[in-house]
Protein backbone atom coordinates (compact mmCIF):
# COMPACT_ATOMS: atom_id res chain seq x y z
CA UNK A 1 0.00 0.00 0.00
CA UNK A 2 1.24 3.45 -0.53
CA UNK A 3 1.45 6.13 2.30
CA UNK A 4 -0.07 9.09 1.33
CA UNK A 5 1.85 11.91 2.07
CA UNK A 6 3.11 13.51 -0.81
CA UNK A 7 4.52 16.58 -1.13
CA UNK A 8 3.60 19.30 -3.92
CA UNK A 9 6.94 18.94 -6.12
CA UNK A 10 6.06 14.78 -5.65
CA UNK A 11 3.19 15.00 -7.59
CA UNK A 12 4.22 17.07 -10.14
CA UNK A 13 7.03 14.29 -10.88
CA UNK A 14 4.81 11.95 -10.49
CA UNK A 15 2.57 13.41 -13.45
CA UNK A 16 5.17 13.98 -15.38
CA UNK A 17 6.56 10.52 -15.54
CA UNK A 18 2.78 9.44 -15.91
CA UNK A 19 2.75 11.40 -18.99
CA UNK A 20 5.86 10.27 -20.66
CA UNK A 21 4.46 6.83 -20.23
CA UNK A 22 1.30 7.40 -21.45
CA UNK A 23 3.50 9.47 -24.65
CA UNK A 24 5.59 6.03 -25.11
CA UNK A 25 2.37 4.26 -24.94
CA UNK A 26 0.29 6.06 -27.78
CA UNK A 27 3.02 7.21 -29.94
CA UNK A 28 3.58 4.19 -32.19
CA UNK A 29 -0.51 4.49 -32.55
CA UNK A 30 -0.02 8.55 -32.97
CA UNK A 31 2.75 8.15 -36.15
CA UNK A 32 0.54 5.44 -38.04
CA UNK A 33 -2.51 7.65 -38.14
CA UNK A 34 -0.48 11.03 -38.50
CA UNK A 35 1.14 9.10 -41.53
CA UNK A 36 -1.60 7.51 -43.15
CA UNK A 37 -3.14 11.51 -43.78
CA UNK A 38 0.26 12.08 -45.35
CA UNK A 39 0.31 12.70 -48.89
CA UNK A 40 3.11 10.15 -50.73
CA UNK A 41 5.34 13.08 -51.78
CA UNK A 42 5.81 14.72 -48.44
CA UNK A 43 6.71 11.41 -46.62
CA UNK A 44 10.00 10.61 -48.60
CA UNK A 45 11.08 14.23 -48.17
CA UNK A 46 10.50 16.14 -45.44
CA UNK A 47 10.22 14.65 -42.06
CA UNK A 48 7.27 15.66 -39.66
CA UNK A 49 5.46 14.75 -36.74
CA UNK A 50 2.81 17.67 -36.39
CA UNK A 51 -0.30 17.83 -39.39
CA UNK A 52 -1.26 21.68 -40.06
CA UNK A 53 1.55 22.58 -38.78
CA UNK A 54 4.51 20.78 -40.50
CA UNK A 55 2.47 19.65 -43.23
CA UNK A 56 -1.57 19.25 -44.94
CA UNK A 57 -3.24 16.57 -44.07
CA UNK A 58 -5.11 14.14 -46.92
CA UNK A 59 -7.44 11.67 -47.11
CA UNK A 60 -6.21 10.44 -50.23
CA UNK A 61 -4.48 7.40 -48.61
CA UNK A 62 -7.50 6.34 -46.82
CA UNK A 63 -9.44 6.67 -49.97
CA UNK A 64 -7.13 4.76 -51.97
CA UNK A 65 -7.31 2.15 -49.83
CA UNK A 66 -11.48 2.26 -49.44
CA UNK A 67 -12.01 1.98 -53.37
CA UNK A 68 -8.88 0.56 -55.66
CA UNK A 69 -7.31 -1.58 -52.85
CA UNK A 70 -10.64 -2.96 -51.31
CA UNK A 71 -11.49 -5.78 -53.06
CA UNK A 72 -8.10 -7.25 -51.73
CA UNK A 73 -8.44 -5.91 -48.32
CA UNK A 74 -11.78 -6.76 -47.74
CA UNK A 75 -11.02 -10.22 -48.61
CA UNK A 76 -8.04 -10.35 -46.28
CA UNK A 77 -10.46 -8.88 -43.22
CA UNK A 78 -13.05 -11.45 -44.42
CA UNK A 79 -10.74 -14.04 -44.19
CA UNK A 80 -8.74 -12.99 -41.00
CA UNK A 81 -12.57 -12.93 -39.75
CA UNK A 82 -13.89 -16.03 -40.40
CA UNK A 83 -10.81 -17.90 -39.33
CA UNK A 84 -10.63 -15.91 -35.93
CA UNK A 85 -14.52 -16.65 -35.63
CA UNK A 86 -14.16 -20.65 -36.77
CA UNK A 87 -10.91 -20.84 -34.23
CA UNK A 88 -12.42 -18.85 -31.77
CA UNK A 89 -15.85 -21.29 -31.48
CA UNK A 90 -13.90 -24.38 -31.95
CA UNK A 91 -11.87 -23.42 -28.62
CA UNK A 92 -14.10 -21.46 -26.72
CA UNK A 93 -16.79 -24.51 -27.09
CA UNK A 94 -14.03 -27.30 -25.88
CA UNK A 95 -11.82 -25.46 -23.76
CA UNK A 96 -14.92 -24.58 -21.75
CA UNK A 97 -15.95 -28.11 -21.18
CA UNK A 98 -12.67 -29.15 -20.63
CA UNK A 99 -12.12 -25.94 -18.25
CA UNK A 100 -15.15 -27.38 -16.38
CA UNK A 101 -14.32 -31.39 -16.66
CA UNK A 102 -11.08 -29.88 -14.73
CA UNK A 103 -12.45 -27.36 -12.20
CA UNK A 104 -15.80 -30.00 -11.14
CA UNK A 105 -14.47 -33.53 -10.99
CA UNK A 106 -11.89 -35.53 -9.78
CA UNK A 107 -9.87 -37.77 -12.17
CA UNK A 108 -7.96 -40.41 -10.55
CA UNK A 109 -5.62 -42.19 -13.80
CA UNK A 110 -4.52 -38.52 -14.47
CA UNK A 111 -4.49 -36.10 -11.57
CA UNK A 112 -6.19 -33.05 -12.68
CA UNK A 113 -2.98 -31.52 -11.94
CA UNK A 114 -1.47 -33.45 -14.68
CA UNK A 115 -4.01 -32.75 -17.52
CA UNK A 116 -3.83 -28.78 -16.51
CA UNK A 117 0.15 -28.54 -16.57
CA UNK A 118 -0.33 -30.53 -19.80
CA UNK A 119 -2.58 -28.14 -21.74
CA UNK A 120 -0.18 -25.53 -19.89
CA UNK A 121 2.98 -26.99 -21.74
CA UNK A 122 1.00 -26.58 -25.07
CA UNK A 123 1.95 -22.44 -24.78
CA UNK A 124 5.23 -23.49 -24.60
CA UNK A 125 5.71 -24.91 -27.76
CA UNK A 126 7.39 -23.12 -30.31
CA UNK A 127 5.18 -23.04 -33.19
CA UNK A 128 8.47 -23.20 -35.42
CA UNK A 129 8.69 -26.85 -34.04
CA UNK A 130 5.12 -27.85 -36.11
CA UNK A 131 4.49 -25.44 -38.98
CA UNK A 132 6.62 -27.91 -41.00
CA UNK A 133 4.76 -31.26 -40.69
CA UNK A 134 1.33 -29.03 -40.61
CA UNK A 135 2.43 -27.81 -43.98
CA UNK A 136 2.83 -31.66 -45.03
CA UNK A 137 -0.52 -32.89 -43.57
CA UNK A 138 -2.45 -29.59 -44.93
CA UNK A 139 -0.79 -30.17 -48.44
CA UNK A 140 -1.87 -34.44 -47.94
CA UNK A 141 -5.45 -33.38 -47.29
CA UNK A 142 -5.56 -30.68 -49.37
CA UNK A 143 -6.35 -28.04 -47.76
CA UNK A 144 -3.59 -25.35 -48.45
CA UNK A 145 -4.69 -22.08 -49.41
CA UNK A 146 -7.94 -22.72 -47.06
CA UNK A 147 -9.99 -21.03 -44.38
CA UNK A 148 -10.61 -24.21 -42.82
CA UNK A 149 -6.71 -25.02 -42.23
CA UNK A 150 -5.89 -21.70 -40.11
CA UNK A 151 -9.40 -22.54 -38.10
CA UNK A 152 -7.80 -25.68 -37.11
CA UNK A 153 -4.71 -24.49 -36.22
CA UNK A 154 -5.43 -21.89 -34.19
CA UNK A 155 -7.79 -23.54 -32.59
CA UNK A 156 -5.27 -26.06 -31.59
CA UNK A 157 -2.81 -22.95 -30.34
CA UNK A 158 -5.62 -21.23 -28.53
CA UNK A 159 -7.57 -23.54 -26.83
CA UNK A 160 -4.78 -24.73 -23.71
CA UNK A 161 -5.63 -21.21 -23.17
CA UNK A 162 -9.00 -21.01 -23.00
CA UNK A 163 -8.68 -24.14 -20.87
CA UNK A 164 -6.88 -22.80 -18.03
CA UNK A 165 -8.33 -19.29 -17.66
CA UNK A 166 -11.89 -21.04 -17.65
CA UNK A 167 -10.77 -23.71 -15.44
CA UNK A 168 -9.85 -21.06 -12.96
CA UNK A 169 -13.16 -19.16 -13.16
CA UNK A 170 -15.30 -22.01 -12.96
CA UNK A 171 -12.89 -23.19 -9.46
CA UNK A 172 -14.17 -19.80 -8.16
CA UNK A 173 -17.54 -19.94 -8.57
CA UNK A 174 -19.49 -21.86 -5.61
CA UNK A 175 -20.55 -25.62 -6.05
CA UNK A 176 -23.32 -25.65 -4.15
CA UNK A 177 -26.28 -24.49 -6.64
CA UNK A 178 -24.74 -27.18 -8.84
CA UNK A 179 -24.65 -29.98 -6.69
CA UNK A 180 -28.19 -28.63 -5.25
CA UNK A 181 -29.67 -29.03 -9.12
CA UNK A 182 -27.76 -32.88 -8.67
CA UNK A 183 -29.85 -33.49 -6.03
CA UNK A 184 -32.94 -32.84 -7.70
CA UNK A 185 -32.26 -34.67 -10.58
CA UNK A 186 -30.75 -32.61 -13.26
CA UNK A 187 -28.20 -34.15 -14.86
CA UNK A 188 -24.52 -33.34 -15.05
CA UNK A 189 -25.25 -31.34 -18.69
CA UNK A 190 -28.29 -29.72 -17.24
CA UNK A 191 -26.52 -28.29 -14.35
CA UNK A 192 -23.69 -26.89 -16.54
CA UNK A 193 -25.63 -25.37 -19.41
CA UNK A 194 -28.69 -23.99 -16.74
CA UNK A 195 -26.30 -22.84 -13.78
CA UNK A 196 -22.80 -23.05 -14.43
CA UNK A 197 -22.82 -21.59 -17.94
CA UNK A 198 -24.74 -18.60 -17.68
CA UNK A 199 -22.57 -17.79 -14.15
CA UNK A 200 -19.25 -17.96 -16.16
CA UNK A 201 -20.40 -16.20 -19.01
CA UNK A 202 -18.65 -12.71 -18.80
CA UNK A 203 -15.81 -14.92 -18.24
CA UNK A 204 -16.31 -16.88 -21.25
CA UNK A 205 -16.99 -13.57 -23.43
CA UNK A 206 -13.49 -12.52 -22.24
CA UNK A 207 -11.69 -15.45 -23.16
CA UNK A 208 -13.24 -15.49 -26.32
CA UNK A 209 -12.60 -11.96 -27.46
CA UNK A 210 -8.58 -12.90 -26.33
CA UNK A 211 -8.57 -16.22 -28.46
CA UNK A 212 -10.38 -14.01 -31.07
CA UNK A 213 -7.14 -11.65 -31.09
CA UNK A 214 -4.20 -14.10 -30.97
CA UNK A 215 -5.84 -16.23 -34.03
CA UNK A 216 -6.46 -12.68 -35.59
CA UNK A 217 -2.45 -11.60 -35.13
CA UNK A 218 -1.00 -15.06 -35.79
CA UNK A 219 1.19 -14.27 -38.45
CA UNK A 220 3.45 -17.54 -39.06
CA UNK A 221 1.35 -19.91 -40.04
CA UNK A 222 -1.20 -17.86 -41.81
CA UNK A 223 2.00 -17.26 -44.11
CA UNK A 224 3.36 -21.03 -44.92
CA UNK A 225 -0.57 -22.39 -45.22
CA UNK A 226 -1.98 -19.83 -47.14
CA UNK A 227 -0.97 -18.06 -50.67
CA UNK A 228 -3.65 -16.16 -52.46
CA UNK A 229 -7.40 -16.87 -51.74
CA UNK A 230 -7.25 -17.52 -47.95
CA UNK A 231 -4.44 -15.07 -47.06
CA UNK A 232 -5.98 -12.82 -43.62
CA UNK A 233 -4.74 -9.20 -43.37
CA UNK A 234 -1.38 -10.25 -41.39
CA UNK A 235 -0.13 -11.93 -44.66
CA UNK A 236 -1.67 -9.07 -46.54
CA UNK A 237 0.14 -6.73 -45.03
CA UNK A 238 3.41 -8.61 -44.99
CA UNK A 239 3.56 -8.21 -48.76
CA UNK A 240 3.52 -4.19 -48.39
CA UNK A 241 6.71 -3.42 -49.12
CA UNK A 242 7.48 -6.04 -52.02
CA UNK A 243 6.59 -3.91 -55.25
CA UNK A 244 8.64 -0.35 -54.38
CA UNK A 245 10.98 -0.52 -51.23
CA UNK A 246 8.58 0.54 -48.20
CA UNK A 247 5.90 2.75 -49.08
CA UNK A 248 5.04 4.75 -45.43
CA UNK A 249 1.52 5.23 -46.54
CA UNK A 250 -0.09 2.05 -47.30
CA UNK A 251 1.72 0.48 -44.27
CA UNK A 252 0.12 3.38 -42.47
CA UNK A 253 -3.64 2.74 -43.73
CA UNK A 254 -2.97 -1.19 -43.41
CA UNK A 255 -1.53 -1.79 -40.34
CA UNK A 256 -4.62 0.52 -38.84
CA UNK A 257 -7.02 -1.40 -40.27
CA UNK A 258 -5.14 -4.50 -39.29
CA UNK A 259 -4.42 -3.63 -35.72
CA UNK A 260 -7.55 -2.08 -34.81
CA UNK A 261 -10.13 -4.54 -34.51
CA UNK A 262 -8.32 -7.34 -32.41
CA UNK A 263 -6.99 -3.93 -29.92
CA UNK A 264 -10.23 -2.74 -29.38
CA UNK A 265 -11.70 -5.65 -28.78
CA UNK A 266 -9.52 -6.84 -26.15
CA UNK A 267 -10.54 -4.01 -23.81
CA UNK A 268 -14.03 -5.18 -23.60
CA UNK A 269 -12.03 -8.23 -21.43
CA UNK A 270 -9.46 -5.66 -19.27
CA UNK A 271 -11.25 -7.80 -16.43
CA UNK A 272 -9.69 -10.93 -17.30
CA UNK A 273 -6.57 -10.15 -18.90
CA UNK A 274 -4.02 -10.41 -15.99
CA UNK A 275 -5.34 -13.87 -15.24
CA UNK A 276 -5.55 -14.78 -18.57
CA UNK A 277 -2.39 -13.87 -20.18
CA UNK A 278 -0.69 -15.69 -16.85
CA UNK A 279 -2.60 -18.73 -17.36
CA UNK A 280 -4.23 -18.44 -14.05
CA UNK A 281 -0.77 -17.61 -11.97
CA UNK A 282 -1.69 -14.15 -11.16
CA UNK A 283 -5.07 -13.59 -10.33
CA UNK A 284 -6.28 -10.08 -11.31
CA UNK B 1 -18.24 -34.79 -5.73
CA UNK B 2 -19.61 -37.59 -7.80
CA UNK B 3 -16.82 -39.47 -8.87
CA UNK B 4 -18.09 -42.73 -10.52
CA UNK B 5 -19.58 -40.93 -13.02
CA UNK B 6 -18.19 -41.52 -16.62
CA UNK B 7 -19.53 -38.17 -17.75
CA UNK B 8 -16.70 -36.40 -16.89
CA UNK B 9 -14.71 -37.94 -19.79
CA UNK B 10 -17.25 -36.12 -21.97
CA UNK B 11 -16.14 -32.91 -21.05
CA UNK B 12 -12.41 -33.26 -21.17
CA UNK B 13 -11.91 -35.76 -23.75
CA UNK B 14 -12.92 -34.18 -26.44
CA UNK B 15 -10.48 -31.18 -25.80
CA UNK B 16 -7.54 -33.06 -24.93
CA UNK B 17 -8.33 -35.25 -28.01
CA UNK B 18 -8.32 -32.36 -30.27
CA UNK B 19 -4.82 -30.78 -28.89
CA UNK B 20 -3.29 -34.11 -28.67
CA UNK B 21 -3.89 -34.86 -32.31
CA UNK B 22 -3.27 -31.60 -33.97
CA UNK B 23 0.33 -31.07 -32.07
CA UNK B 24 1.59 -34.80 -31.24
CA UNK B 25 1.85 -35.63 -35.24
CA UNK B 26 3.42 -32.75 -36.08
CA UNK B 27 5.72 -33.01 -32.93
CA UNK B 28 6.10 -36.72 -33.88
CA UNK B 29 6.59 -36.33 -37.75
CA UNK B 30 9.17 -33.39 -37.35
CA UNK B 31 11.12 -35.36 -34.83
CA UNK B 32 11.33 -38.56 -37.45
CA UNK B 33 12.17 -35.46 -40.32
CA UNK B 34 15.40 -34.67 -37.42
CA UNK B 35 16.81 -37.71 -38.26
CA UNK B 36 17.03 -37.62 -42.08
CA UNK B 37 18.78 -35.80 -44.65
CA UNK B 38 15.16 -34.39 -45.85
CA UNK B 39 14.72 -32.05 -48.62
CA UNK B 40 10.55 -30.86 -49.48
CA UNK B 41 9.70 -33.16 -52.68
CA UNK B 42 13.46 -35.19 -52.93
CA UNK B 43 14.05 -38.83 -51.63
CA UNK B 44 15.02 -38.79 -47.67
CA UNK B 45 17.97 -40.52 -46.18
CA UNK B 46 18.25 -41.59 -42.35
CA UNK B 47 22.02 -39.41 -41.22
CA UNK B 48 21.24 -40.52 -37.63
CA UNK B 49 22.32 -37.62 -35.57
CA UNK B 50 24.41 -35.96 -37.88
CA UNK B 51 21.80 -32.80 -38.45
CA UNK B 52 22.14 -32.12 -34.70
CA UNK B 53 26.08 -32.69 -35.02
CA UNK B 54 26.11 -30.18 -37.93
CA UNK B 55 23.99 -27.93 -36.41
CA UNK B 56 26.32 -27.74 -32.67
CA UNK B 57 29.80 -28.29 -34.26
CA UNK B 58 29.55 -27.11 -37.46
CA UNK B 59 27.15 -24.01 -38.40
CA UNK B 60 28.20 -20.51 -37.56
CA UNK B 61 24.71 -19.53 -38.36
CA UNK B 62 23.60 -21.38 -35.92
CA UNK B 63 25.85 -19.69 -33.67
CA UNK B 64 25.32 -16.61 -35.12
CA UNK B 65 21.29 -16.79 -34.66
CA UNK B 66 21.46 -18.56 -30.76
CA UNK B 67 23.65 -15.59 -29.42
CA UNK B 68 21.16 -12.94 -31.17
CA UNK B 69 18.31 -14.88 -29.49
CA UNK B 70 19.95 -14.55 -26.48
CA UNK B 71 20.53 -10.80 -26.65
CA UNK B 72 17.38 -10.39 -27.63
CA UNK B 73 15.64 -12.48 -24.85
CA UNK B 74 18.34 -10.33 -22.22
CA UNK B 75 17.51 -7.07 -23.05
CA UNK B 76 14.00 -7.32 -23.78
CA UNK B 77 12.95 -9.53 -20.53
CA UNK B 78 15.35 -7.28 -17.86
CA UNK B 79 14.03 -4.06 -20.09
CA UNK B 80 10.19 -5.25 -19.90
CA UNK B 81 10.57 -6.27 -16.26
CA UNK B 82 11.53 -3.23 -14.17
CA UNK B 83 10.21 -0.79 -16.55
CA UNK B 84 6.96 -2.78 -15.88
CA UNK B 85 7.40 -3.18 -12.41
CA UNK B 86 8.67 0.89 -11.99
CA UNK B 87 5.44 1.48 -13.48
CA UNK B 88 3.38 -0.37 -11.74
CA UNK B 89 5.25 0.82 -8.67
CA UNK B 90 3.89 4.00 -9.77
CA UNK B 91 0.84 3.02 -10.78
CA UNK B 92 0.07 1.47 -7.13
CA UNK B 93 -2.23 4.34 -5.68
CA UNK B 94 -5.43 5.91 -5.97
CA UNK B 95 -4.77 7.72 -9.07
CA UNK B 96 -7.33 9.65 -10.86
CA UNK B 97 -8.20 8.08 -14.51
CA UNK B 98 -6.22 4.87 -13.52
CA UNK B 99 -9.02 2.82 -15.57
CA UNK B 100 -8.06 4.79 -18.28
CA UNK B 101 -4.09 3.98 -18.20
CA UNK B 102 -4.82 0.56 -17.75
CA UNK B 103 -6.62 0.61 -21.13
CA UNK B 104 -4.19 2.49 -22.50
CA UNK B 105 -1.28 -0.30 -21.89
CA UNK B 106 -3.59 -3.04 -22.88
CA UNK B 107 -3.77 -1.95 -26.67
CA UNK B 108 -0.02 -2.80 -27.23
CA UNK B 109 -0.44 -6.43 -26.11
CA UNK B 110 -2.93 -6.90 -28.82
CA UNK B 111 -1.40 -5.48 -31.40
CA UNK B 112 -0.19 -8.06 -34.13
CA UNK B 113 3.66 -8.23 -33.84
CA UNK B 114 3.94 -8.70 -37.91
CA UNK B 115 2.07 -5.22 -38.28
CA UNK B 116 4.02 -3.49 -35.28
CA UNK B 117 7.42 -4.68 -37.32
CA UNK B 118 6.17 -3.06 -40.15
CA UNK B 119 5.25 0.22 -38.28
CA UNK B 120 9.34 -0.14 -36.53
CA UNK B 121 10.36 0.40 -40.25
CA UNK B 122 8.96 3.69 -40.54
CA UNK B 123 9.82 4.75 -37.07
CA UNK B 124 12.91 3.79 -37.38
CA UNK B 125 13.23 4.48 -41.29
CA UNK B 126 16.66 6.66 -41.50
CA UNK B 127 16.15 9.53 -43.14
CA UNK B 128 12.14 10.63 -42.42
CA UNK B 129 11.30 8.21 -39.41
CA UNK B 130 9.83 9.61 -35.80
CA UNK B 131 12.87 8.32 -33.80
CA UNK B 132 15.56 10.01 -35.98
CA UNK B 133 13.17 13.68 -36.24
CA UNK B 134 12.78 13.49 -32.63
CA UNK B 135 16.71 13.14 -32.26
CA UNK B 136 17.77 15.65 -35.22
CA UNK B 137 14.85 18.28 -33.30
CA UNK B 138 17.07 17.48 -29.78
CA UNK B 139 20.61 18.25 -31.56
CA UNK B 140 22.20 14.98 -32.22
CA UNK B 141 24.16 15.18 -35.47
CA UNK B 142 24.08 12.24 -36.07
CA UNK B 143 21.48 9.88 -35.47
CA UNK B 144 22.06 6.26 -36.14
CA UNK B 145 21.33 4.48 -39.21
CA UNK B 146 19.24 2.31 -37.80
CA UNK B 147 19.17 -0.54 -40.07
CA UNK B 148 21.85 -0.35 -42.00
CA UNK B 149 24.68 -1.25 -38.96
CA UNK B 150 24.43 -3.90 -36.51
CA UNK B 151 23.69 -2.98 -33.05
CA UNK B 152 21.27 -0.36 -34.04
CA UNK B 153 19.28 -2.84 -36.09
CA UNK B 154 19.46 -4.99 -33.04
CA UNK B 155 18.61 -2.15 -30.36
CA UNK B 156 15.67 -1.10 -32.64
CA UNK B 157 14.11 -4.90 -32.76
CA UNK B 158 14.60 -5.04 -28.72
CA UNK B 159 12.53 -2.02 -28.31
CA UNK B 160 9.94 -2.56 -30.51
CA UNK B 161 9.37 -5.56 -28.30
CA UNK B 162 9.93 -4.25 -25.25
CA UNK B 163 7.27 -1.45 -26.14
CA UNK B 164 4.72 -4.08 -26.92
CA UNK B 165 5.33 -6.32 -23.88
CA UNK B 166 6.10 -3.70 -20.98
CA UNK B 167 2.09 -3.49 -20.72
CA UNK B 168 1.57 -6.70 -19.83
CA UNK B 169 4.26 -6.74 -17.27
CA UNK B 170 2.77 -3.79 -16.23
CA UNK B 171 -0.24 -5.46 -16.08
CA UNK B 172 0.15 -8.07 -14.26
CA UNK B 173 3.11 -6.79 -11.82
CA UNK B 174 0.13 -3.75 -10.70
CA UNK B 175 -2.19 -7.12 -9.79
CA UNK B 176 0.43 -8.64 -7.98
CA UNK B 177 0.95 -6.02 -5.61
CA UNK B 178 -2.41 -5.02 -5.01
CA UNK B 179 -3.28 -8.68 -3.58
CA UNK B 180 -0.48 -7.42 -1.36
CA UNK B 181 -2.14 -7.46 2.11
CA UNK B 182 -2.40 -3.86 3.67
CA UNK B 183 -1.58 -4.63 7.32
CA UNK B 184 2.03 -5.68 6.79
CA UNK B 185 2.40 -2.27 5.29
CA UNK B 186 0.73 -0.31 7.95
CA UNK B 187 2.75 -2.04 10.55
CA UNK B 188 6.10 -1.42 8.43
CA UNK B 189 4.96 2.32 7.78
CA UNK B 190 5.67 2.27 12.09
CA UNK B 191 9.33 0.64 11.99
CA UNK B 192 10.23 2.88 9.03
CA UNK B 193 9.80 6.02 6.95
CA UNK B 194 12.16 5.54 4.28
CA UNK B 195 9.85 4.22 1.15
CA UNK B 196 13.89 2.20 -0.21
CA UNK B 197 13.39 -0.09 2.81
CA UNK B 198 9.89 -0.58 2.82
CA UNK B 199 10.83 -2.12 -1.19
CA UNK B 200 13.65 -3.83 -0.52
CA UNK B 201 12.45 -5.62 2.42
CA UNK B 202 8.93 -6.22 2.43
CA UNK B 203 7.43 -5.77 -1.14
CA UNK B 204 9.81 -7.20 -2.95
CA UNK B 205 10.57 -10.52 -0.90
CA UNK B 206 6.94 -10.64 -1.28
CA UNK B 207 6.53 -9.76 -5.03
CA UNK B 208 8.97 -12.22 -5.83
CA UNK B 209 6.60 -15.63 -7.12
CA UNK B 210 4.94 -13.09 -9.01
CA UNK B 211 7.88 -11.47 -10.63
CA UNK B 212 9.81 -15.22 -11.72
CA UNK B 213 6.27 -15.79 -13.24
CA UNK B 214 6.52 -12.54 -15.63
CA UNK B 215 10.32 -13.40 -16.22
CA UNK B 216 9.83 -17.19 -17.10
CA UNK B 217 6.29 -15.97 -19.57
CA UNK B 218 8.36 -13.44 -20.91
CA UNK B 219 11.06 -15.40 -21.59
CA UNK B 220 9.52 -18.04 -23.54
CA UNK B 221 8.04 -15.81 -25.99
CA UNK B 222 11.08 -13.66 -26.28
CA UNK B 223 12.70 -16.94 -27.10
CA UNK B 224 10.00 -17.63 -29.75
CA UNK B 225 10.34 -14.00 -31.83
CA UNK B 226 9.82 -14.13 -35.23
CA UNK B 227 7.44 -11.42 -36.50
CA UNK B 228 9.28 -8.54 -35.34
CA UNK B 229 12.28 -9.34 -37.45
CA UNK B 230 10.86 -10.64 -39.84
CA UNK B 231 8.79 -7.37 -40.85
CA UNK B 232 11.09 -4.51 -39.61
CA UNK B 233 15.13 -5.87 -40.77
CA UNK B 234 14.53 -9.24 -41.96
CA UNK B 235 16.97 -10.74 -40.36
CA UNK B 236 19.61 -7.78 -41.80
CA UNK B 237 22.00 -6.04 -41.91
CA UNK B 238 23.61 -9.38 -42.76
CA UNK B 239 22.64 -11.78 -40.16
CA UNK B 240 23.24 -9.26 -37.54
CA UNK B 241 19.08 -9.68 -36.11
CA UNK B 242 18.41 -13.35 -37.36
CA UNK B 243 16.79 -14.71 -34.34
CA UNK B 244 16.95 -18.59 -33.82
CA UNK B 245 12.87 -18.83 -34.75
CA UNK B 246 14.01 -16.76 -38.05
CA UNK B 247 16.66 -19.03 -38.86
CA UNK B 248 14.69 -21.80 -38.69
CA UNK B 249 12.58 -20.28 -40.78
CA UNK B 250 14.77 -19.69 -43.59
CA UNK B 251 16.26 -23.21 -43.41
CA UNK B 252 13.13 -25.00 -43.29
CA UNK B 253 10.53 -22.92 -45.18
CA UNK B 254 12.86 -20.55 -47.47
CA UNK B 255 15.89 -23.48 -48.23
CA UNK B 256 13.39 -26.71 -48.18
CA UNK B 257 15.77 -28.22 -45.77
CA UNK B 258 13.31 -29.52 -43.58
CA UNK B 259 15.33 -31.98 -42.07
CA UNK B 260 18.21 -29.69 -40.74
CA UNK B 261 15.11 -27.12 -39.59
CA UNK B 262 13.28 -30.06 -37.71
CA UNK B 263 16.36 -30.74 -35.88
CA UNK B 264 17.20 -26.92 -35.13
CA UNK B 265 13.54 -26.65 -34.66
CA UNK B 266 14.15 -29.77 -31.61
CA UNK B 267 16.89 -27.92 -30.30
CA UNK B 268 14.44 -24.86 -29.43
CA UNK B 269 12.14 -27.03 -28.12
CA UNK B 270 14.70 -28.51 -25.74
CA UNK B 271 16.02 -24.61 -24.22
CA UNK B 272 12.11 -24.01 -24.08
CA UNK B 273 11.81 -27.07 -21.50
CA UNK B 274 14.59 -26.39 -19.72
CA UNK B 275 13.27 -23.02 -19.24
CA UNK B 276 9.90 -23.86 -18.32
CA UNK B 277 10.70 -26.64 -15.87
CA UNK B 278 11.37 -24.51 -13.05
CA UNK B 279 7.79 -22.71 -14.01
CA UNK B 280 6.31 -26.07 -14.04
CA UNK B 281 7.26 -27.25 -10.36
CA UNK B 282 5.84 -23.50 -9.02
CA UNK B 283 2.66 -23.59 -10.99
CA UNK B 284 2.01 -27.40 -10.13
CA UNK B 285 1.45 -25.92 -6.65
CA UNK B 286 -1.06 -23.50 -7.90
CA UNK B 287 -3.45 -25.84 -9.82
CA UNK B 288 -3.59 -28.03 -7.26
Amino acid sequence: MYQGKSTLGGKIALWIVILIAVAWAIFPFYWAIVTSFKQPGVIMTTPSLFPWLQFTPTLANWKDEFTQRWPEISRALGNSLIVSVGATLVAITLGTMAGYGLARFRFRRWKNKDMTMWFLSQRFLPPMATVIPFFMVMKFLNLLDTQLALILVNATFTMPFAVLTLRDVFKELPKEMEESAWVDGASHFQAFFRIALPLAAPAIAAAAVICFAFSWNEFLFALILTYRNAQPITVVIAGVEHTQGVQFWFVATRLLIAILPPALLALTAQRYIVRGLTFGAVKG
Amino acid sequence: MPERSRVKYVFVLPGIIWVLCFTIFPLLYSLRLAFFQARLGKPETFIWLENFRRALFDDYRFWNSMSVTVFFVACSVVCTVSLGLALALLFNRPLRGQRLFRALFTTPLFTAPIALGYLGLTIFHEQVGAVNTVLLALGVENPPAWFSSIWPARIAIVLVDIWQWTPFCFLVLLAGLQSLPDEIYEAAWLDTSSSWDIFRHITLPLLTPVLFTVSILRMVEAFKVLDIPFSMTSGGPGAATQTYSFYIYLTGLRNFNAGYASALAYILLIVMLLISLSFFNRLRQIYE
